[in-house]
């Protein structure tokens, strides 16, 4: 089974395409090896636009989608990084997607 | 006239799936286009390939895909429905590590922007 | 997708006992996100999804109505009661979670008629 392999040694199962199969195995260093796995060192720049997207599901039930999360992030951490250029430069090329995954929100139906 | 169909309700759960299908018929029958049938909610039940029906009723999943076939017709069925209610083609059974796949030979699954899409190149969607 | 349809939502069902709840909210989602002119209208048993405090967890449901406090953020700005439906059901403007226009049955019918696609859910 595909698995997560945590720098303490633990391993956290994962689904075909690299989900988490159990959200409650969602940890901060989950979050941060996930993120290694595709190239991105987590910095307080991405955990900022991490825990916004955690306290809009918790507030909502939604992942925001892509011109959501822009709308979002200019809300509540200001124009300069409410701006699908940043967001891209912290996560790649579809963030919305990518901070879902490392925020430990479910995984979308809809990913195609 | 370019007509798209909405389909909320499974073959057998109320009149409407039955209704759709009379109508999607007279609809081509009178000459009408029928860009995309999008099945949704209890409605992409018309796409699974297991159901078995008693002989002295009639078989309205047999019946759509009977027209889906002759006229070559979009039939789409909603991932985020199909996927809750355990319809599944065989690519997403494979990604969800599901036993078998039942969807019906000429339905496809894909996302709510296809009926999106369905009412922007449509004259009208039709909902049932 | 170029072209723009206005497409309005009217919403009917109680927010939980089927699953209609959720259609609409992802129905109005989904279009929103495609930059189409989404119009919901709440109307019948519908208003009550308005309502603010939803706990649903006793039943086992998740909280659908929490994501229209995120309506705005999607672009979607016009969102409409139907007026007689909160009258009959003591509800009142003031008490509910999002803000809304309310609107008289007449109004409604033009709001329908001036639609390019219609969803009742």
């Amino acid at each position: 089974m595909n698995a997560l392999s945590l720098p303490d040694g633990r391993r956290i199962p994962l689904d075909k395409d690299g989900y988490l199969r159990s959200l409650d195995d969602w940890s901060i260093e989950v979050a941060g090896t996930l993120a290694n796995n595709e190239n991105i060192s987590l910095t307080d720049a991405h955990w900022e636009i991490i825990h916004l997207v955690q306290q809009f599901y918790e507030e909502t039930g939604l992942a925001p989608a892509t011109r959501a999360l822009v709308r979002l992030v200019a809300q509540r951490a200001g124009p300069d990084k409410g701006r699908s250029i940043y967001l891209m430069k912290l996560f790649g090329g579809k963030p919305a997607l990518t901070v879902s995954k490392l925020a430990g929100l479910p995984r979308p139906a809809n990913c195609f | 006239m370019k007509i798209s169909l909405l389909i909320m309700s499974a073959p057998g759960e109320n009149q409407s799936n039955q209704s759709a299908l009379s109508f999607a018929r007279a609809a081509l029958d009178a000459g009408h286009e029928i860009y995309r049938l999008f099945f949704y909610e209890q409605g992409v039940g018309t796409g699974t390939n297991l159901a078995v029906v008693p002989q002295d009723e009639y078989d309205l999943r047999a019946a759509w895909q009977e027209l889906i076939q002759q006229h070559d017709l979009d039939a789409v069925v909603c991932v985020a429905s199909a996927l809750k209610r355990g319809l599944l083609n065989e690519e997403e059974a494979e990604r969800y590590e599901r036993p078998a796949a039942n969807l019906a030979k000429g339905f496809t699954i894909s996302g709510l922007g296809q009926w999106v899409d369905a009412c922007i190149h449509s004259d009208r969607l039709v909902s049932f | 997708m170029s072209k723009t349809r206005s497409i309005t939502l009217l919403i009917k069902q109680a927010p939980y006992g089927s699953s209609k709840a959720k259609a609409a909210l992802d129905m109005a989602l989904s279009a929103a996100v495609f930059e189409q002119n989404v119009q919901l209208i709440f109307m019948s048993d519908g208003v009550f999804q308005l309502l603010p405090d939803q706990q649903p967890a006793g039943i086992l449901a998740k909280n659908t109505s929490a994501a229209l406090t995120a309506l705005p953020l999607y672009g979607i700005e016009s969102v409409y009661v139907d007026a007689e439906s909160l009258q009959q059901r003591n509800l009142s403007l003031d008490g509910l979670a999002i803000d809304v226009e309310s609107v008289s049955t007449e109004q409604l019918a033009t709001l329908i008629h001036e639609s390019d696609v219609l969803v009742t859910l």
